[in-house]
């Protein structure tokens, strides 16, 4: 199985090898697609036996873990593995990358260059949610950034190049805030008991006697009572930007709509739908169990950054109603930012309902942005024009188009029995507890953030209703028929998803019976640490 | 025992044998000499073979590699020689190495893509020169006096000069070449100054014994001393303010010339620049954070004014030119901390080495992929790199490759430089963040300069239409091996960290300095250099 684990990290760079040496689209198009589909053939496999091991033993979250010194002088190993963290994200990648691969048929500049760099970026997104290293995990934050750059650069649309440059940009300066956290855990991670000198770099292990950087020894140090408690406060705040920027939460939200909105269609499918989530996965394997004293002091401006990301991303979506433009792909793009919302809400005030919640919020998000970008793509491809005034009744023109569009918006717009229902409203019950966890004694201040988050719900639920209604009622135009018809690949992606978008709906214990045993984990530190924070503070 | 007893037993003046030692000494610097006969033999041998300058050039390369061969490692902890002069210890032999590797690599490109321009009758003049600055940088990276530093210091500068100018009848070339040479010699007459408030104030030229008296007694002469000598060092380095020679003089001479001048030069001055700084911070019980910080807080100014003037850069040769002030910035910031360094894993003086041998894989491969270009558009400015990408898909990969990490791209060679560099100041763990966040600060904002050009390849059309272009594979394959060298160090740092952490041994003269040092007990318990190196 370790091995498995591996091949998946680099068998899609692998397959990006062979696109690359294709002359022909169709050759580099189906190399593509059979290295996808390979790779997420092994995902499920290593998925379906990380299940059998969590139901038999439960005890011990990483499995499969591959561990070997990579660089000896500074004690950084190559160490891969999985847990309930990375598992369902890792899933979650490889299904949608599929798809992305199949509504990538569509390019027709450079098939062979665009599906290498695709699948090199796949590669990068799969080994920062395998790698349990941090010197590792930093490489792979930073090796998807290139291919993303290229892909908006080369076959982006008109503003291309402002956008691929402001994206790359904003991510780099998060990861130089990442890079001095790092050095700093060097400089400090020497001192904890049992490191005999040597710092640490495992962010987790199985390895009985490997001292993590999670682990007490090395957590106490950057705690209230520890030797670098202002290093720890300073390092919360600098991983939390690092992240925010990838996930994004406002204020360091502005390069998304611009890429979004200039990238082609699978690549925001992808950006969307698995990049941004590595923000929030990192949120919980590194800034929450590496600084959860910190965590816990700082929980309300971190639960207020939610909140405003959450309200402000839907009256931005809001906003493109009124705007000349009626940008259709930048309302979605916006969505994003105010789904994304939830997931930093939801981490804030650190109970496990909300963890929980914040965690499926990011799967939704992950299947319902995925859809809804491809909704609007298949109309771009076709109309060259995403301005939502100059559409109307495209249900009636596509039946079928218009039912999935249903599917899938409503999804967006957190309907129940659809994915993106059961993430908010457990972010929202979460919130509601903190008054007993990091809140207590401040119930009125909880309250009212739940109460503000809660209006984000209804502007959600209004730039969404408004949209379907200019867009899809009445009747349809004649310059319709001009269009292409809906062919059965654009079909296929839409009904994987839409089914996909239901399913999670329906049963959430599918990414839930993956995750509990880490969660639960977690929260003996997190719990731990809010004791702490709460009897200091008096 | 006063300083003078201290020279003449230096100098082996008292020694009835010193033909004896003579002896034991002379094979510690066998390579140097072998340069000074192949330097002759240079000018030679066009005698003997006029039609082909294949075997003068054949000579070089073979005086170089034999040099190569016969770098003496001098034994663990290294040894000082001629009287204090030269210390050959493992930190100076690997920076030979290193040196005379290059220098082999620079004559294969020259012989590629610069043979063509260099006139018949000029080539035994051009070899010759490139062998005597090299001889110079070789002394400079050995050098333990005031005196011997200056006098490699002009062996290299010299030869420098007349190798920036060297396309004669090009008026940039002549006008870079006089620019060098003013400011260089005002430098060196500064830092001469230097040397003589030196030695008034502590009589002595061997650095382990000025720093010996520094720690007694760190009068204002001897500190403006010190600040005018390293300021010679500095203006070697292009070091902000001293940098203006720098962009012009890479514009302006042959490619393979800037390669040798960015890499060489540099690296040479950087290694006389950290033994002067160890030679200070070998003293037990003296601090000298001072001197520390203002070398650090130059390298950090250096390392903005390249990176915020490379931005608006439109020459390929000037923006890498700035770039390299950018690097070395760096490394002058780390150079600095060498005087106040503790206990660390990673000694400082060993990630400069390996940021040095990371940095000549990719300004070598960088600066070929500018002279293939030259060669191939007839230009070298960024609007004739448009849509390169498709005229040459190869060479625009490899170009990316290099750009990318003297970026500091994970997996690339560049990044795990940056990064090594930034864990050997973990002694000095508060003064150390501060520089990291600056120097990370610089990386963000070189991202501008560095994806540029990759951009313009690939994104932007090339209205001309111009065909496909085949680089030639003799001259491709010094840009691959560069590249696939790049690649390898940045996925596999060990390969070569473990032989770097073995030569990190810098030797000083141990002396007793002339009045007794007040040293309480906290102060004994730092750092001891001899046995902390390499560990």
């Amino acid at each position: 199985m370790e091995y498995l684990v591996n091949l998946m990290i680099f068998l899609p760079l692998f397959g990006g090898v062979i696109c690359l040496i294709q002359g022909k689209k169709e050759n580099a198009r189906l190399a593509a697609l059979v290295f996808s589909v390979l790779t997420c053939v092994i995902s499920l496999i290593v998925g379906y036996a990380y299940y059998g091991t969590q139901q038999a033993t439960g005890a011990n979250p990483v499995q499969f873990e591959t561990s070997f010194v990579w660089i000896e002088h500074i004690n950084v190993y190559y160490r891969t593995g999985v847990d309930g963290m990375s598992m369902p994200l890792v899933l979650l990648s490889t299904i949608i990358s599929i798809l992305v691969v199949l509504a990538a048929f569509s390019i027709e500049k450079n098939v062979n260059i665009f599906m290498a760099l695709y699948m090199m970026l796949l590669s990068g997104m799969l080994g920062v949610f395998l790698s349990m290293d941090m010197i590792l995990f930093y490489v792979f934050f930073e090796i998807s950034l290139l291919p993303m750059y290229f892909l908006i650069g080369i076959w982006g649309g008109p503003r291309r190049e402002y956008a691929a440059i402001k994206f790359f940009l904003y991510t780099l300066a998060g990861s130089i805030c990442l890079l001095i956290t790092m050095m700093g855990l060097y400089f400090f991670t020497g001192e904890a008991t049992g490191a005999d000198g040597l710092n640490t770099w495992a962010m987790i292990s199985s390895e009985v006697g490997t001292l993590t950087l999670q682990s007490d020894a090395v957590r106490s140090l950057f705690s209230q009572s520890g030797a670098h408690w202002t290093f720890g406060q300073a390092a919360f705040w600098l991983t939390l930007i690092a992240f925010m920027v990838k996930l994004p939460a406002v204020p360091f939200h502005t390069w998304l709509p611009d890429a979004h909105v200039q990238a082609p269609t699978p690549i925001s499918m992808i950006l969307a739908g698995v990049l941004l989530k590595m923000g929030g996965y990192a949120l919980m394997r590194i800034t929450y169990p590496f600084f959860p004293e910190a965590a816990a002091f700082f929980w309300y401006p971190v639960a207020l950054l939610g909140v405003i990301a959450i309200v402000y991303g839907a009256f931005c979506a809001l906003a493109q109603h009124l705007n000349a433009e009626c940008d259709w792909k930048k309302l979605v793009a916006y969505s994003s930012v105010s789904h994304m919302g939830f997931v930093t809400l939801g981490l804030a005030v650190m109970n496990e309902t909300a963890f929980n919640g914040a965690y499926y919020q990011m799967i939704g998000h992950g299947i319902g942005s995925a859809l809804m970008f491809f909704l609007v793509g298949v109309v771009y491809e076709r109309a060259h024009r995403r301005d939502m005034s100059s559409f109307k009744g495209l249900w009636l023109h596509w039946p079928a188009y218009g039912g999935w569009s249903l599917v899938g918006f409503f999804a967006g717009l957190g309907l129940p029995g659809l994915c993106g229902f059961i993430g908010e409203i457990m972010v929202f019950l979460g919130v509601f507890k903190a008054s007993n966890g990091v809140g207590a004694g401040h119930e009125a201040a909880v309250w009212t953030l739940g109460a503000i988050a809660a209006t984000g719900v209804v502007l959600t639920a209004g730039y969404i209703l408004w949209m379907f209604q200019r867009v899809y009622m009445g009747q349809p135009k004649e310059e319709y028929n001009s269009f292409a018809p809906i062919k059965p690949r654009e079909n296929g992606i839409m009904v994987a998803l839409g089914i996909l978008a239901i399913v999670f709906g329906i049963f959430p214990f599918l990414v839930f019976d993956l995750t509990d045993n880490t969660v639960a984990g977690l929260f003996t530190i997190f719990n731990d640490a809010i004791k702490t924070v709460l009897a200091s503070a008096g | 025992m006063n300083i003078l007893a201290q020279q003449k037993n230096l100098l082996h003046l008292d020694s009835e044998s010193w033909m004896a030692s003579l002896k034991a000494q002379l094979p510690l610097i066998s390579s140097e000499v072998i340069l000074v006969i192949t330097m002759c033999l240079v000018i030679l041998v066009p005698i003997f073979a006029k039609k082909n300058i294949l075997y003068t050039a054949l000579t070089a390369a073979l005086g170089i590699a034999l040099a190569l061969v016969t770098v003496n490692q001098g034994g663990e902890s290294g040894a000082i020689i001629f009287g204090g002069h030269l210390a050959i210890d493992p930190f100076s032999q690997y920076f030979k190495t290193i040196l005379y590797v290059f220098a082999l690599l620079v004559l294969y490109m020259w012989w590629q893509t610069g043979k063509d321009e260099t006139q018949e009758k000029d080539t035994p003049d051009f070899l010759c020169l490139i062998l005597g600055a090299t001889i110079g940088m070789s002394l400079m990276s050995s050098a333990s006096s005031l005196l011997m530093m200056f006098v490699a210091m002009e062996t290299a500068s010299m030869p420098s000069y007349a190798l920036a100018g060297f396309r004669k009848r090009t008026k940039l070339g002549s006008e870079a070449s006089m620019k060098y040479l003013i400011f260089g010699s005002a430098s060196s007459a500064i830092m001469v100054y230097g040397m003589s408030l030196i030695y008034s104030a502590t009589g002595s030229l061997d650095f382990g014994i000025i720093a010996a008296q520094a720690a007694i007694d760190f009068s204002p002469v001897l500190s403006i001393g010190i600040a005018a000598t390293i300021s010679g060092i500095l203006f070697k380095l292009s070091a902000a303010p001293l940098h203006f020679w720098c962009p012009d003089v890479f514009q302006a001479a042959p490619t393979e010339i800037t390669t040798f001048l960015s890499v060489a030069s540099k690296g040479a001055a950087i290694c006389l620049l950290v033994r002067l700084t160890s030679a200070f911070g070998a003293i037990e019980g003296a601090e000298f954070n001072g001197l520390a910080s203002a070398v650090a807080v130059v390298g950090g100014i250096t390392a903005f004014i390249g990176n915020l003037a490379a931005i608006k850069q439109t020459n390929l040769k000037r923006l890498l030119a700035y770039s390299s002030i950018s690097h070395a910035g760096f490394m002058i910031s780390a150079a600095g901390l060498v005087a106040i360094q503790g206990e660390s894993k990673v000694s400082i003086e060993s990630a400069i080495l390996f940021y040095l041998l990371i940095y000549m894989f990719m300004n070598l491969g960088a600066f070929t992929c500018v002279a293939l270009i030259k060669k191939h558009t007839g230009g070298e400015e960024l609007n004739d790199i448009k849509g390169f990408f498709k005229r040459s898909p190869m060479l625009a990969s490899l170009f990316i490759v290099c750009l990318m990490s003297l970026f500091g791209m994970p997996t690339a060679g560049g990044f795990m430089a940056k990064f090594y560099l930034f864990t050997s100041l973990e002694a000095t763990p508060n003064a150390a963040i501060f520089m990291i966040i600056i120097l990370l600060i610089n990386t963000l904002i070189s991202l501008f300069y560095y994806i540029k050009p990759a951009a313009i390849m690939i994104f932007k059309q090339d209205e001309q239409e111009q065909g496909p272009v085949f680089p030639a594979w003799s001259t491709l394959s010094i840009v691959a091996v560069m590249a696939a060298m790049i690649m390898w160090t940045g996925i596999n740092p060990d390969s070569f960290m473990n032989g770097i952490a073995k030569s990190s041994t810098i030797k000083v003269t141990q002396t007793t300095p002339l009045k007794p040092i007040q040293i309480n007990a906290t102060q004994i318990i730092k750092k001891d250099k001899k046995t902390n190196a390499g560990h």
